[in-house]
């Protein structure tokens, strides 16, 4: 299995490198190396077909030339009849229900493919994924709980031997005024780094109504977010981009963490039983300390960004210094899309032969945000190696989950009642 | 203490050798300082052992509280107290009650009033005793909305009018360590200030059941913490401590301010059905309001005048436990208590205690009454009413769900508490558990 994908890989980088000769030429004909079909061509999976599975396969097909979408897998019939038609789908290569993954990942001129379902199942997908020998792009977040982030980075790092790519969509890592930014600030800059701040305050989401046929899981899928299981509450799954960016520009992970939440506004049973706001604070080497907010309250303001501040300046991480070494970035009149970015990125390292791995890195910014979770949750303040190593949380869905498996929703986390595995009860 | 002790009781015969104009009797060369404790609850009954504590000449004229039983209980609880004996002067025709006390108390002979109620009511009783030419002792917070804030304000300026002392109970600002450790911040040792966290996080507090013959508002002021309206909620009540702290370092209150946050876990269920009970028949339905409306966590930015931003972390819970300060230069770091490191980790500062440190809560008492007597009352009404707003400033931010700057916060119509003529025995007020999207005013 393994050597086959092997020359998978090695097949794509023989023909992107007479490809670059020729310019592209998107041939059908094929350089017929083991199951690849098509030169260079880029044939995309697509492993959810929502909002964020869509936009992902528009951005990848417009990022660069030859990107074909030649498969799709979702729980659901109606998400998969979306793109179907768009792409061109055909019927035997349309896949429907809880294992659809794995019928698209089967499918062997598939090489590389989107991970878009709920994160909850990210862990389970990606694996399989690098199992099967694909190229990933993989939506944030990566992961629900700290079972969910071993597995995922124990896959990345198999991608790591396998040379498979993986690009995770925390676009601003892909974004140039973040880049030519972090640049900076690693070269001083701001001097060295004493605190920061990072917020993604927003209104209220979407919400699908429940019909009187929809299961459990059906209703909890289609209304993901509202779930930790599935989207690890919307700290991992929204503020995760911010985190990223502040563990970026650090070059380190938070040491501590101590979080206070709650669901204040965002009562009704329609919206699960995730939390609406969190504040955070992480502790990074050195006794750094920052502040984390994302609140989801319709009608509360707005404050999405990220900022840092050094001896020597300050920085709002995407374009802007100030202090001893003042700075602005100059798009030079054409802004880069960062999520069309991140899959040129993707293809284009691909195509090289020097694929990006993106994994534990996205793995590391996401289990930032289930610490300040479970902290929140618990109002504990805990060590990150005790998170690491001692937390034995797991949420990730069972093998044999079936659309009718009951799940009643659980209890929305209180303090003193919450009960994290592996956490000693108080008192 | 007996060192520093005679070193004040010279330095103040020195003074008043030197003859003071201004003040009132005390100032004026008498021996004894008179002194009125407004609020019998633990706070006052502490503050005014405090105060005698802290200079032999204090003696206690008059007390007062809400609750007859409460001020005849302090009253006697000083009396038989032999390490207080011939201090405690308190006629029994001194010793006053009901919701309106504060103004017989303002007409006290006395040099000093102890103020220890429920906070809501401090900017009117502040007023009428600064009127009434009081030198006044506050305990901390000094309101529970913006008006009464602005009342204070006022009250401070009528103060130095007429030369009269505000010393607050946030006792940080007269620990001698704190002191000296801010001169350093302030003249630059650990840089430019561009961050800093300051800290009150811990268990739950009492919650006091309703007594025979209470009335629902009365019991309200009795459990006065669970209702924003009477404590400001934990962030202006307890957290004030070290957000004016943070206020010390950069010398002024906020610019703007952000905050989130809730009630998750705050219940006091059973207590709450037994107070509904109390005053319904023995009913419980609708009992929950008698839980309290206050949150128990909110996280808060303070973003002050250059820019630096402070966070702020406040609330009880069953968490981990936090309750302290750090600020952060372009230079170093400080703990904000007595020690300045740099960013090698290398000591730059360190207090050296000269003597003994004395309980922070009696010194205050010692630097107030040393003001009265020097001429040069202190005046610390509008700091206070400043580091009050601060904590008020993020309790709305964090209520509403809006950032807004300081200068908005000072135009805010917000009242919370009822007048003098609503405050009667009676039903109780009740506002809502705030949802994080409430109104601004």
């Amino acid at each position: 299995m393994v050597k086959k994908l092997e020359l998978t890989r090695r097949d794509l980088l023989k023909t992107s490198a007479m490809v670059a000769g020729a310019l592209t030429m998107t041939s059908a004909a094929g350089f017929a190396f083991g199951e690849v079909q098509g030169s260079d061509t880029i044939r995309v999976g697509v492993i959810g077909c929502g909002g964020r599975g869509s936009g992902a396969a528009t951005d990848c097909v417009a990022s660069s030339k030859g990107v074909e979408i030649v498969a799709l897998a979702d729980a659901f019939q109606d998400r998969v009849n979306g793109l179907k038609g768009k792409y061109k789908v055909p019927d035997n290569r349309c896949f429907v229900g809880l294992d659809a993954y794995k019928q698209l990942l089967a499918l062997s001129d598939v090489n590389l493919v989107i991970l878009a379902t709920p994160p909850g199942f990210r862990p389970i997908h990606f694996a399989a994924a690098v199992e099967a020998g694909k190229n990933v792009f993989t939506e944030k977040p990566v992961a629900v709980c700290p079972a969910g982030i071993k597995m995922f980075k124990e896959a990345a790092e198999k991608a790591q031997a396998k040379k498979l790519a993986v690009v995770a969509g925390t676009q601003r890592r892909h974004e140039p005024r973040y880049i030519e930014t972090m640049k900076r600030i690693h070269d001083g800059a701001i001097g060295e780094i004493v605190s920061a701040q990072c917020y993604w305050n927003q209104g209220g989401l979407w919400n699908a109504d429940r019909s009187d046929k929809m299961t459990d899981i059906e209703w909890q899928l289609r209304n993901w977010l509202y779930f930790t299981w599935l989207s690890g509450d919307h700290i991992v799954e929204q503020h995760v981009h911010n985190l990223d960016v502040i563990n970026w520009a650090m070059g380190s992970l938070p040491d501590v963490v101590q979080a206070l939440g709650g669901r204040q506004f965002r009562t009704d049973p329609k919206y699960g039983h995730i939390f609406d706001h969190f504040g955070t604070e992480f502790i990074y080497p050195n006794d750094v300390r920052t502040i984390s907010m994302c609140r989801q309250i319709e009608g509360a303001s707005d404050r999405v960004s990220e900022r840092v501040v050094g001896t020597k300046g300050v920085s709002d991480c995407c374009g802007t210094i100030t202090g001893e070494n003042p700075w602005t970035f100059d798009d030079k009149g054409t802004p880069v899309n960062p999520y069309v970015q991140e899959h040129a990125d993707l293809i284009e390292s691909i195509r090289k032969g020097e694929p990006l791995n993106e994994g534990v890195r996205v793995a590391d910014s996401t289990q930032c945000a289930i610490m300040a979770r479970e902290s929140a949750y618990t109002m504990v303040q805990f060590k990150r190696s005790w998170f690491e190593n001692k937390c034995t949380l797991n949420l990730l869905p069972a093998a044999d989950l079936k659309m009718d498996t009951p799940k009643p929703v659980p209890p929305v986390a209180v303090p003193g009642k919450y009960e994290l595995p592996g956490l000693p009860k108080r008192g | 203490m007996a060192t520093p002790e005679n070193n004040m009781m010279k330095m103040a015969a020195g003074v008043v050798a030197a003859g003071m104009m201004a003040g009132r009797s005390y100032g004026a060369g008498s021996e004894v300082l008179k002194v009125a404790l407004l609020g019998c609850g633990g706070r006052g009954n502490g503050a005014v052992r405090n105060c005698l504590e802290a200079d032999p000449s204090v003696q206690v004229v008059a007390v007062a509280d809400l609750f007859e039983n409460k001020a005849k209980g302090t009253r006697e609880g000083l009396m038989k107290d032999e390490k207080y004996k011939g201090r405690i002067n308190i006629p029994e025709e001194s010793v006053y009650w009901g919701f309106e006390c504060y103004k017989k108390i303002a007409k006290v002979d006395c040099d000093l009033v102890i103020m220890a109620t429920a906070p809501a009511f401090r900017g009117r009783q502040l007023m009428e005793a600064i009127k009434a030419g009081k030198n006044v002792f506050t305990e901390k917070p000094v309101a529970t909305d913006v008006a009464g804030c602005l009342e204070v304000m006022e009250a401070a300026k009528l103060a130095k009018e007429k030369k009269l002392a505000i010393v607050c109970g946030t006792q940080r600002r007269h620990e001698p360590h704190r002191v000296e450790l801010m001169k350093k911040i302030h003249d630059g040792v650990i840089g430019e200030l561009v961050g800093g966290q300051c800290y009150w996080f811990g268990d739950g507090i009492w919650y006091r059941t309703p007594e025979k013959g209470m009335s629902e508002l009365e019991w309200q002021v009795h459990n006065w913490y669970h209702w924003t309206w009477l404590s400001g909620d934990q962030i202006c009540e307890q957290h004030i401590h070290n957000i004016d702290v943070m206020n010390w370092c950069f010398d002024g209150p906020p610019k703007n301010f952000l905050a989130l946050g809730g009630r998750c876990c705050r219940d006091y269920s059973e207590q709450a059905k037994a107070a509904c009970a109390f005053f319904n028949n023995g009913k419980t339905d609708g009992w929950e309001k008698y839980n309290g409306n206050i949150w128990d966590h909110i996280t808060a930015e303070f973003e002050y005048a250059n820019g630096a931003r402070v966070l702020s972390f406040s609330g009880h819970g069953p968490g981990t436990g936090r309750g302290d300060e750090k600020i952060v230069g372009t230079k170093g770091t400080s703990n904000c208590q007595d020690t300045c490191v740099d960013y090698k980790g290398a000591q730059i500062y360190k207090y050296e205690d000269k003597a003994q440190r004395i309980d922070p809560m009696v010194l205050e008492h010692r630097d107030l009454i040393a003001s009265i007597r020097k001429g040069e009352p202190l005046n610390e009404g509008q700091r206070i009413a400043e580091s009050t707003l601060t904590a008020i400033g993020a309790r709305i931010s964090a209520y509403t769900g809006q950032s807004f700057s300081w200068n908005a916060l000072l135009k805010m119509k917000q009242n919370l508490v009822p007048t003098d003529d609503q405050l009667k025995a009676g039903p109780g007020i009740f506002p809502p558990i705030a949802k994080g999207v409430d109104k601004l005013f």
